[in-house]
Formats: structure tokens, sequence, C-alpha cells
């Protein structure tokens, strides 16, 4: 878990309990913004079908594969140029 | 993900978490309706829906929910390789 930036001294139950909580919240988040975009990029918005054709289903499973491969080189980019920075940096 | 929570703390958290499920099926459903009408009602020369409105209606709530259920299995796929990835870079 990451407790970042509260220190050497020990969390609080309440701040142990807010950490996990937005560990996930950022997890949710991620997973929401994935769906309304691959949705965007994906989808037959006349919806002539309602089943996911074959070519449909397949763009769906590269657009979230992307996705996730995006946010790891934009993360680790900006850590770099973080890092650059100022000698520190966080995970995203 | 974490060792660290008592059996009260852990209670607080699934509380939490429980509230959070409810908040986002309502999102859920809230963006639902909004998606599926802009997509599919364009007709106001009636105040009914029509047939075509109606069966496109159908179609879109039956494709969103395929798509949720199917990003869900690969997002957990992804998410887990990912999480593995960087506790090996650690």
């Amino acid at each position: 878990m990451s407790l970042f930036g509260l220190g050497a001294r020990q969390p609080t139950s309440a701040e142990k309990i807010s950490a996990v909580e937005n560990e996930l919240k950022v997890i949710a988040e991620m997973h929401t913004r994935m769906i309304k975009i691959c949705s965007t990029k994906c989808l037959d918005k006349t919806y002539r079908e309602g089943e996911l054709s074959k070519g449909e289903a397949v763009c769906l499973d590269r657009c979230s594969a992307k996705f996730f491969e995006a946010h790891q080189k934009i993360s680790d980019q900006l850590q770099q140029q973080q890092q650059q920075q100022q000698g520190g940096g966080g995970r995203f | 993900m974490d060792a660290g929570l008592t059996n009260a703390e852990q209670r607080e958290l699934e509380n939490r978490l429980q509230k959070r499920q409810v908040k986002e099926f309502m999102n859920l459903f809230s963006g639902l309706v909004d998606n599926c009408f802009v997509s599919c009602v364009d007709d106001f020369t009636s105040k009914a829906l029509s047939g075509r409105e109606n069966g496109c209606l159908s179609r879109c709530v039956l494709k969103s929910m395929t798509t949720q259920t199917r990003l869900g299995e690969r997002f957990a796929e992804l998410n887990q390789a990912m999480t593995a990835e960087q506790q090996g870079k650690q």
C-alpha cells in the first residue's frame, strides 16, 4: 500500500482506510474511463444490432490493451521527466 | 493489496466500498440512459417513442451491458498484469 507523504509516524485508522479506498477509487475511475473511450472508438452508434459483432469485440479487446499500454508509457515518461527536473517522483 | 487493517477497519472499508458500488451503479444507469437516448431518439414529431426508437434503445442497452462485461474482464486481466509488472520492478 502506498502511504505516500505520511512520513515516519503511524497512520491513523481513518488514514489507512482512506488510503486503500483511494487506491481502489483510482482503479475504478480508470475502468470507467476505459469503457467510455473504447465504446466510443469501437461500437456502431446506430445500434442496428443488439449483439457485439466480431469486429467490435476484437476492437474492444485491442482498445483496452492499448489503453493500458498507453497509461503505462505515459506514466513512465512523466515520472522520468519529473525525476530529471527534481530528483524525485511517484507512481501514477 | 495491503495487510495492515484490523477487522473493524476492514468492515468500515467494505461499508464504504458498498456505498461506492451503489453510486457507481446509479452512474452506470444514468450514463446508459443519456448515451442511448442521444444515439437512438431524434424524432420529435411525436411525444411517444416510435417502434424504431424502442428497438434501438433495447439494442443499445443490450450492447452496452455486453460491452461492460467484456471490458470488465479485459480490465481485470490487464490490471493484474500491470500490477504484477510494477511489483516486479520494485
